[in-house]
């Protein structure tokens, strides 16, 4: 019993370690660099199916399956999703700070109908299966398979983490500093904000398409509707909550919303009669939805947060009026 | 001539909560007055009238118009109240026609009397009238001004306060703007004018302020500032020299 | 080809191009790209139907259809009021949230982040109020009338775009002709100086929320007409109208709504050459392209 119970808990916290991934990706583009990404999802997606293609064994009926070791997926999750946010951001990044959120927009719906589309390449609307997951040869112990993945979410988290701190106290990351706190400054010296956005933006790209690859490997199995907008709301509460510009509390704050995620969901699943459950489902996303814009107006620097990009991105541009 | 029409007392104001650039002015102009307000780069003054028509936030102190208290009253109710304000940059609308500028200025009237307004106002400005269908974003600096300028006495206000009015100007139409304030000032409305043209400002004013780091350092009549020899040298210094300095 | 696509274009096209309009309004007074005027657009044809439903059961002679059209009386009425009813709810959105954000000058970014949370939190509440089925607003069958020139059309399809163009039309006099439009375009270019130039910046923000919304309801009314009502209406819109107010130069009334024509007969166009799924594709292709070309667009100005 107690080992069921210690099986289900890795279970569960390497599954918010895959979004914490995804957060300290956003971090990177949102937290250190105030870019706005609304389309976390397709990248994400991107990575999970790339990743999946490059690892799965080959396949008659649609392309590939080139039966590689997973880590070569991952390492070409990370590679496509960063090259397309680097496509994305080049285009927009030059141009008025939305106009990346609309771009980022578009693509989410454009990787969602290609998922849906590409039946050849995708598998269509029932996606991919037989993804091959870390540590297949323990599977028959539940307790110790769990156990060696949540080891390697850890592991990937912790030195995402690290490498992530010792960025931001890198040159690297102070120039990207500089920049978001004053921009002409930065010009000024010599440094081409724009492209020091755009390596950020990437970046952060290649970050979520590696979660993206490390959640597809560890449930085995991918679909377009795992890569729904609501994912990319999930992703945002996450950060919000924890408080952007901080890796720890991006970390924590995809462990404290996927926890209240999954609870509400259990609660919703074994209270509420069957017929309404898709109704509840929607208040639960209301929830959310009100959550985050509760957050911006009252506690803009999350739970955990020290800085927010909220006062620092001030100068950059207000807002029409004055009351 | 009658009782203040405008004042301050301890005025601080500054674009950010902690970093006033304006440091408690008291302040006042008597009705009728043309008040020339001198003083460096960067001393405040725009901060300054800036806060007095309500574009930068006050920190403390108070400001009253015709003795009512208008400290955080919105920008246009001020100029309900009586207070026109021509900023010193982006003083007119660039996307739209000076017919267009114009009408914004006189919607406050009555739908009967905007035609005659509106032409009053370019019996005045000849050059306006000439094609009131061009754009004010096409117009040369000292037409612009004038467009400015229209656009705020078309508010028909008893006080007017502007931001450099001559900036950029040649000489020729610097010494028409002037001519044009005097007028102006003459039939009636109070003016405060914020000048780096220190000797044609002091020609046409009746008082001079002189600020320096957000303080009133000195404050007389013109004559005795120009020929004051100390506050010329440190305060004016600079307003001299850039009027010398070629364009 | 069958140029069948040209009117069903234009028929999309309308829809796109009144929503687009809209968000050019918000978008350059606002100055952000409100994500949430989807979820106008889906809560205007809800709100319509819910007010049809109502006024059907108060008044059965309402519903009868008026020939040649599909529906009746109740219709016309309850857009009348959801018109209002969706502008009261952009205003109280506005109240609730953007104003604070405003007051405090925060960054474009944070507004447009908002904006997101209360997309979710307007469409999530229409599923749990009216759940994800289909809804009609009527379930009168039409006849497509021969236009000529292989063209076809139903009733209901040509008053929507005679709806459309009357209401682009006002809007576009509004903009050009009267005070309140000159303000708003003063309040786009220059919040200060409108300020001082005697303008209540306050009521024209509220001017053009109400106007984005109304023109918003009429466009999902249109929506859900012309196919069906759904919660994701708007969501679906989105991508489209963000092109459309893009393409047609932030600012401009008939830029957007041109755009939005444009966008609806690429879209049709794109159905017959390549398939209806990839439809929602096209906005994309046409946004990455004005962004790489002419990011202000056709009629916008230059930055
Ligand atoms: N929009 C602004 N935001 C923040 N600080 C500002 C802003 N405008 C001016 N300042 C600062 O306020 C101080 C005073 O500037 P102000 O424009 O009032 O000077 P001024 O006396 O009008 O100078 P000038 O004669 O050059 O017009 C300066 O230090 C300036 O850097
Ligand atoms: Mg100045």
């Amino acid at each position: 019993m107690t080992l069921d119970i210690l099986a289900y808990a890795a279970f569960f916290l390497s599954m918010a370690l895959t979004y914490a991934i995804i957060c300290l990706g956003l971090n990177v583009q949102w937290g250190m660099t105030g870019l706005f990404n609304v389309g976390i999802a397709a990248f994400v997606a991107v990575g999970a199916y790339t990743s999946a293609l490059l690892t799965t064994p080959p396949s008659p009926d649609r392309f590939g399956g080139f039966d590689l070791p997973i880590f070569v997926g991952w390492l070409g999750a990370a590679i496509t999703s960063g090259l397309l946010s680097w496509a994305v951001g080049a285009l927009t990044i030059r141009l008025r700070s939305d106009y990346l959120a609309i771009a980022t927009f578009g693509i989410a719906v454009t990787v969602q109908l290609c998922m849906l589309n590409l039946q050849p390449i995708t598998g269509g609307a029932f996606g991919i299966g037989f993804i091959p997951r870390p540590f297949a040869g323990l599977q028959e112990n539940a307790l110790l398979f769990s156990l060696a993945n949540f080891g390697v979410m850890a592991l990937v988290v912790l030195a995402l983490y690290l490498g992530l701190e010792h960025l931001a106290k890198s040159p690297w990351g102070r120039v990207l500093r500089a920049i978001r706190e004053d921009e002409m400054a930065a010009q000024a010296l010599g440094k081409r904000p724009i492209r020091f956005r755009l390596q950020a933006f990437s970046l952060g790209g290649a970050i979520m398409g590696l979660a993206g690859a490390a959640q597809a490997h560890f449930i085995g199995f991918i679909a377009p509707d795992n890569y729904m907008p609501i994912l990319t709301f999930q992703v945002w509460a996450m950060l919000i909550v924890g408080g952007s510009g901080n890796n720890r509390g991006a970390i924590a704050g995809a462990v404290l919303v996927w926890g209240l995620w999954a609870l509400s969901a259990a609660a919703v699943s074994s209270f509420v009669p069957a017929e309404q459950q898709a109704r509840a489902a929607s208040l639960q996303i209301v929830a959310i939805g009100v959550g985050l814009c509760l957050m911006l107006l009252w506690r803009p620097r999350g739970l955990f947060g020290e800085v927010s990009p909220l006062t620092r991105l001030k100068s950059l541009r207000r807002a029409p009026s004055k009351e | 001539m009658t009782g203040s029409i405008l004042s301050t007392s301890g005025l601080v104001a500054g674009y950010e909560p902690d970093l006033p650039i304006v440091h408690g002015i008291d302040f006042s102009v008597a009705s009728g007055e043309l008040v020339v307000l001198l003083g460096p780069n960067g001393a405040g003054k725009s901060t300054f009238v800036k806060a007095i028509a309500g574009l930068v936030p006050i920190h403390a102190g108070t400001m009253l118009l015709n003795g009512r208290d208008i400290t955080h009253v919105a920008p246009h109710r001020k100029v309900a109240e009586g207070l026109a304000f021509v900023p010193q940059t982006e003083n007119v609308f660039a996307t739209m026609t000076i017919l267009e500028n114009l009408q914004i200025a006189v919607a406050h009237l009555a739908k009967a009397k905007r035609a005659a307004a509106i032409e009053a106002l370019f019996a005045r400005f000849p050059d306006l009238a000439a094609r009131p269908s061009r754009l004010a974003g096409a117009l040369s600096g000292g037409q612009r001004q004038m467009l400015a300028v229209a656009r705020a006495l078309a508010l028909d206000p008893p006080v007017i306060i502007l931001d450099e009015p001559s900036a950029g100007l040649s000489p020729k139409i610097v010494s028409e703007v002037f001519e044009m304030l005097k007028a102006i000032n003459a039939s009636g409305v109070t003016v405060l004018l914020v000048e780096q043209n220190v000797k044609a400002a002091l020609a046409i004013a009746s008082r001079a302020v002189i600020l320096a780091e957000g303080r009133i350092a000195h404050e007389g009549l013109p004559q005795d500032l120009a020929s004051d020899p100390l506050v010329g040298k440190i305060y004016l210094g600079t307003a001299h020299d850039h009027q010398k300095a070629p364009a | 080809m069958n140029p069948q696509f040209i009117m069903d274009g234009l028929i999309a096209g309308a829809i796109i191009g009144l929503g687009a309009v809209g968000v050019t309004l918000t978008y350059s007074i606002l100055r952000f790209s409100n994500f949430a005027h989807g979820e106008l657009l889906s809560w205007g044809a809800y709100l319509a139907l819910a007010v049809a439903g109502a006024l059907g059961t108060l008044s059965a002679g309402l519903t009868k259809p008026i020939a040649p059209f599909s529906f009746g009386w109740a219709l016309p009425l309850a857009a009348v009021i959801a018109i209002g009813l969706t502008g009261l709810l952009a205003l109280a959105v506005d109240a609730l949230l953007f104003s604070s954000f405003r007051r405090r000058g925060s960054a474009i970014i944070i507004m447009v982040m908002a904006s997101f949370g209360a997309s979710l939190a307007l469409r999530s509440l229409l599923e749990f109020l009216f759940t994800s089925r289909p809804a009609y607003f009527t379930k009168a069958l039409q006849i497509a009338m021969k236009l000529g020139g292989g063209l076809r059309a139903t009733p209901d399809q040509l008053l929507m775009l005679g709806v459309t163009l009357v209401s682009v039309v006002t809007v576009h006099l509004l903009m050009t002709r009267t005070d309140i439009g000159r303000a708003m375009r003063a309040v786009s270019e220059n919040p200060a100086l409108a300020s001082i130039a005697g303008i209540d910046v306050r009521r024209v923000i509220r001017t053009t929320w109400f106007l984005g919304a109304a023109l918003a309801c009429v466009a999902g009314i249109m929506s859900g007409l012309l196919i069906q009502i759904r919660p994701y209406i708007g969501h679906d819109l989105l991508l489209p109208l963000f092109a459309a107010a893009i393409l047609g130069g932030i600012g401009s009334v008939p830029g957007a709504m041109l755009a939005g024509l444009i966008i609806g007969l690429c879209e049709a166009l794109a159905v017959q050459a390549v398939g209806a799924e990839w439809r929602a594709a096209v906005s994309f292709v046409i946004l990455i392209a004005v962004l790489l070309v002419r990011p202000r667009g056709l009629f916008g100005k230059a930055s």
